[in-house]
């Protein structure tokens, strides 16, 4: 086994770590993630897990809930470890200027690794983000990235347990706000990719005529009021539109796979979203579909296309989180993922060639 | 004049894709989400400099 997971239900953080460190046992850590709730001190959860593994790289992030092989988990911490058998090569760097347009960090990746960011090969690596989920940053940084290399970046963004006030960022014993943790990783085996939304498209679409893309706030679609335009396609009355958010968000569908865009509020007949949407984008009417059953069918095609699953890291919307607790389904989707070492957070916002919300995106590992 | 948004568009993805289909598909996602939408622009469509200055930027980042 090459890839372990742990996790600690612990209060006192000195205990939290012993319990990881006694369940990872003698096992040779290269890299550990870890995702801690909220209800622990960043600089703390952060230097003690960096302490407890110092010849490894360790980065992670708060979040709003945890998931470990299993089980969804509340002030919990998990951790994933991996062995130079699961990755032959690592570099974690921190973006602690969310506005700047040229990455330090790439450079140091591209030194690391010894080529440039735009040779390498998206097949031979792979890199994480985790970043500040009040940020509001996610898309630029994505944006940025998607621009300067082919390798695609999976994550989620930091969360803090649904008080959304500070969330934080930890690499190699430090925390941050108002930053962002990218990793590269040379995986020693194959990986792939799984973003799965759990909504169907319908046939409404909507034009984004006007939009204040720093606000993440859409004024009109199709020439009308963003809400007015959003409530007639539902055929419905603007008064009762915030009832299908979560149900009929919008999104920038390609080739049948929709990117979701999930409405927040309604200001002054505005919607205001939880990603930005650029002026001249067409967004597709989206309609729930089944959690349980995509996210099964996914991992199912998922271990099908490689073979055998030796670990997965799943950032999950916590609106899905929130979906499947008013649903009494938590304890179900936990269990999907009984089979396969696992860890996971709920996010303030998933990456994965883009942002994106209302998503489970997941790493998985042959 | 017309059609050169197009033309460049085909030529970025190329440029990013080198032929890799599964490329090709998440470096049109990225010019989607950038508000370059590919579908949208045909042999016939105008040439808007704004877009143009745009693609041509995001050619000369990625050499």
């Amino acid at each position: 086994m090459n890839i372990k997971t742990a996790f600690s239900v612990k209060t006192d953080l000195r205990d939290v770590v012993k319990d990881i460190q006694a369940q990872l046992g003698d096992f040779e850590t290269k890299l550990l993630v870890f995702f801690a709730s909220s209800a622990f001190v960043p600089d703390e959860i952060a230097s003690r897990m960096g302490d407890a593994f110092p010849g490894a790289e360790t980065f992670g992030c708060s979040t709003a809930g945890e998931i470990v092989t299993g089980r969804m988990l509340t002030n919990s911490v998990v951790a994933m470890a991996f062995n130079q058998q699961a990755v032959k090569s690592v570099k974690v760097e921190v973006v602690d200027d969310l506005d700047i347009k040229n990455f330090k960090a790439f450079s140091s990746f591209e030194r690391h690794f010894n080529k440039p960011m735009t040779k390498m090969d998206p097949a031979q690596y792979l890199g994480i983000i985790l970043i500040d989920g009040m940020s509001g940053k996610e898309e630029l940084i994505m944006d940025r990235i998607g621009d300067l290399t082919n390798v695609n970046f999976i994550g989620g963004s930091a969360g803090d347990d649904l008080k959304f006030n500070t969330t934080y960022v930890y690499a190699n014993g430090k925390s941050y706000t108002n930053a962002a943790v990218l990793a590269i990783l040379e995986p020693a085996d194959k990986f792939s990719f799984v973003k799965t939304q759990s909504f169907c498209p319908l046939a409404q679409k909507l034009l984004v005529t006007k939009a204040n893309e720093a606000n993440r706030e859409i004024l009109e679609f199709n020439h009308k009021p963003a809400a007015i335009a959003y409530a007639e396609a539902l055929g419905i009355s603007v008064a009762d539109a915030p009832n299908h958010f979560m149900h009929n968000p919008l999104g920038v569908v390609y080739e049948g796979e929709p990117f979701v865009r999930s409405p927040q509020q309604i200001r002054d007949n505005s919607i205001f979203f939880y990603c930005g949407v650029k002026e001249g984008i067409e967004l597709t009417l989206l309609e729930s579909t089944d959690i349980i059953a995509s996210t099964k069918k996914a991992l199912d095609a998922a271990r099908a296309e490689l073979g055998g699953i030796s670990g997965i890291i799943n950032f999950n919307c916590i609106l899905r989180t929130l979906e499947l607790r008013e649903k009494g389904l938590s304890t179900v989707y936990g269990e999907l993922f009984a089979d396969y070492p696992t860890i996971g957070f709920s996010t303030y916002g998933e990456q994965f060639i883009g942002h994106m919300n209302q998503t489970s995106a997941m790493l998985i590992f042959r | 004049m017309a059609g050169k948004i197009k033309q460049m568009i085909d030529a970025f993805v190329n440029q990013r894709a080198q032929g890799n289909s599964v490329l090709e598909g998440v470096v049109k996602i990225k010019l989607i989400l950038k508000g370059i939408d590919p579908k949208m622009f045909t042999p016939q469509s105008d040439d808007d400099p704004a877009i143009i200055a745009k693609l041509e930027e995001l050619m000369k980042e990625f050499k």
